[in-house]
């Protein structure tokens, strides 16, 4: 191509031979020389610089048609040329690598401001991996795989890209996998660089970016480091940013279900309680009135009021403690408390409800105190007596014992009723979970067991339930830690 | 039981809630008077010397635990709370605020009744009546520190016979845990409860005929005890 201008340069010339001097022969050869530099870089500009010097040396210099120089000062000038010509090629093509380097860091630029602008609009996680995977394979212009952090500190097979056996074995296997960063692997079949990068939060993990750097050289590798860092900051900021948008949304609705089972409690609790205060207070009034002591009937009827305004009472509270469990507000207020205390203010606050069925109920001597939230113990344990009582006839038997088994206080509750099949057995601690055998039969909302486990477990113990199966009655057991050490701040075990 | 025609007077803002009340009060002689709201309670309560107040929590104007503390500025008149809060805290609160007992709605007329004439007895005990305090087959003579079960003298340790004698003098009343623990222990200090939970043990192995299902001195689950002749827990259930 050099050859090509040179010629052409030569060819013009010579037709205009009479026109100019000899003198500006030289300066008109600079031109192929420059347009090569700026055009293909160095060496085809020293080509073109070589070629013109012979050219003119040939074509222009006496003796014309000749590569042989006369006149010293001519040959003298000849060298001028080339060194001129040299010099300013070199210049030229030096020139044009910086205009190139700027367009390419212009584009880098560009792109790195089009991925902010995309992060910029992320407020998930799949919408940050997303956009770094549109960075990697669009923008970097090298293969590259993104591997997204998996709970239990792994990572899942890509999503895109293929990674070679070198890179995979590394990232799926070996140890602790989340500590890698700043890796580089080489593929053993290609000889390629694979560069390992985490991108990760100040509390979390993303994921980790490998990028295919080619064979290159440490320069390379460095600058593709740099790139691959400078998104992977960006990264890191936007998954904060998001964390932080994350919590205030959850702080959000935690607030909302907070004002809602404040709603609820607070308020339905006094609008149902009320009437019922009035009609539970009235028919005890009535009962006590001699006009109607002295007539059967009406004494049964005012008693049935009774019965089922404490009904009504203890459904009521049952919402109220479903609805402390689902705002997830339970805070146990422990402190030391007699275990038998608990056991009987249960049995005496469902006193009406019980008062069908035989309860039978043995203490051993030995029980020590315990420390929990009394009210959570007494609300489990009634809604269990509850429960004993509903799914099993009147007039039947239902035996509570207390007793004492290494550190643990238990309280098991025994029913003579309707039992528990082996596949009702796993959806017992399932909210709203209610038996097709009982749906029709037996009135129950399906929250009474589960707020017993839920207030038992806040208290450091747990409920198990064991049935001989359907008929043979079922027995609910609770174990409650009696340490010194057991929990003081809360809900764990 | 003789005495002359006690006043109560109910501040209560629910019409139907103070209708029942008031049959329920004069079934058994006493004279009610009624007040709506906090304001209109607290100058009966003035004006009309009661000797009883049924106090509501939940009033339109006041809060029921601001009533209290006004009527505690100048009176010791009885005071017994409703609340359809069950929340212990806010019993605990109230007690030591001066009132002298709650009841959680809903209650029978019973439960309220025996309230009443607990808090009534206890303020209106002279001096001259005798210092035995019966509860069922128990007496305590608070005079010369005897203690009977079923007319055989009972011993107790000094503890045990501080705690009944705690209790005796407020019979059918609850006494909070702090008040217990601060006058037994001349103390404070909120991790004795431990130390009331085993005393209270202790004693019931003295007095009661089961321990383990007491009779005479019951359990206020996270608010103290009461010591109680077992008609009125009866009345109660």
């Amino acid at each position: 191509m050099s050859f090509g201008i040179v010629s052409l340069v030569t060819a013009l010339l010579f037709l205009t031979e009479q026109t100019i001097a000899t003198s500006l022969v030289p300066i008109a050869y600079l031109i192929p020389v420059i347009i090569a530099a700026t055009r293909w870089g160095i060496w085809p500009a020293t080509l073109a610089a070589i070629v013109s010097m012979v050219e003119a040396d040939f074509f222009f210099f006496p003796p014309i048609y000749s590569f042989r120089v006369e006149d010293p000062q001519e040959a003298i000038d000849l060298l001028l040329f080339l060194v001129v010509a040299l010099v300013s090629g070199n210049l030229a093509s030096r020139l044009r690598q910086e205009t190139e380097t700027l367009r390419q860091r212009e584009r880098d630029i560009h792109n790195l401001y089009d991925f902010l602008r995309r992060l910029a609009a992320c407020f998930t996680v799949p919408d940050l991996i997303s956009a770094i995977e549109n960075y990697l394979s669009r923008t970097l212009g090298r293969p590259a795989v993104f591997f997204a952090a998996r709970n239990g500190g792994l990572f899942e097979p890509p999503k895109f890209g293929a990674a070679p056996q070198a890179v995979m074995e590394r990232v799926t296997s070996g140890a602790a996998p989340m500590g890698i960063s700043g890796e580089a692997v080489t593929d053993r079949s290609t000889r390629n660089v694979w560069l390992l990068r985490t991108a990760r939060s100040e509390t979390a993990i993303l994921g980790l970016v490998a990028v295919n750097i080619g064979t290159g050289s440490s320069d390379v590798l460095a600058a593709m480091t740099r790139r691959v860092e400078t998104i992977l900051e960006d990264v890191s900021l936007t998954l904060q940013r998001i964390d932080i948008g994350k919590a205030i949304e959850d702080a959000r609705l935690r607030l909302q279900s907070q004002l809602l089972r404040d709603a609820f409690q607070g308020t339905m609790s006094h609008e149902l309680r009320t009437p019922l205060a009035t009609i539970r207070g009235s028919a005890s009034v009535l009962e006590s009135m001699p006009l109607i002591r002295g007539d059967d009937r009406a004494r049964s009827l005012v008693e049935a009021v009774s019965d089922e305004v404490a009904e009504l009472d203890g459904f009521i509270q049952t919402l109220l403690n479903a609805t402390r469990v689902t705002a997830g507000g339970i805070c146990p207020h422990l402190e030391w408390a007699d275990p038998k205390d608990i056991v009987n203010a249960a049995i005496k606050a469902r006193a009406r409800r019980l008062a069908t069925h035989k309860i039978d109920i043995e203490f051993s001597e030995d029980l020590p105190l315990i420390r929990v939230d009394v009210g959570l113990i007494e609300e489990a344990c009634g809604q269990l007596l509850e429960n004993a009582a509903k799914y099993s006839h009147s007039g039947s038997n239902i035996s509570v014992r207390m007793g004492r088994k290494q550190d643990n206080v238990i309280v098991s509750i025994c029913d003579q009723g309707v039992g528990i099949t082996p596949d009702e057995l796993p959806h017992l601690g399932e909210k709203l979970f209610r038996s097709q055998r009982h749906q029709a039969t037996i009135p129950g909302s399906g929250l009474g067991f589960w707020i017993a486990s839920i207030f038992v477990e806040a208290n450091g113990g747990h409920i198990d339930i064991s049935s001989e199966g359907r008929g043979m009655g079922a027995t609910a057991t609770i174990t409650l830690p009696c340490s010194s050490t057991t929990p003081s701040d809360g809900h764990n075990r | 039981m003789s005495r002359p025609a006690n006043i109560v007077l109910l501040i209560e803002d629910e019409p139907k809630i103070r209708r029942f009340l008031r049959a329920g009060f004069e079934l058994q002689g006493y004279t009610v008077i009624e007040a709506e709201n906090g304001s209109d309670g607290l100058k009966s309560a003035t004006f009309n010397a009661p000797d009883l107040i049924i106090l509501d929590l939940n009033l339109p104007d006041l809060h029921g635990s601001e009533v209290l503390e006004r009527i505690r500025s100048w009176s010791n008149v009885p005071v017994i709370i409703l609340s359809i809060v069950t929340n212990e805290d806010e019993k605990v609160r109230l007690l030591q605020a001066g009132a002298d007992d709650y009841v959680v709605k809903p209650f029978g007329m019973a439960e309220l009744l025996a309230r009443s004439e607990a808090a009534l007895r206890r303020y209106f005990k002279s001096a001259t009546e005798s210092p035995v305090v019966v509860a069922g087959p128990l007496s305590i003579d608070l005079a010369t520190r005897m203690v009977t079960l079923n007319k055989q003298p009972i011993r107790l340790t000094r503890k045990e016979y501080q705690l009944l004698h705690i209790l005796a003098t407020h019979i059918g009343l609850v006494v909070t845990h702090d008040q217990l623990v601060k006058d037994i222990w001349s103390g404070d200090r909120r991790d004795n409860i431990q130390y009331l939970r085993i005393l209270v043990r202790k004693l019931r192995q003295k007095i009661e005929t089961d321990p383990n299902h007491p009779r005479l001195l019951v359990t206020e689950s996270g608010v103290g005890y009461r010591l109680q002749a077992p008609a009125e827990d009866m009345a109660s259930d």
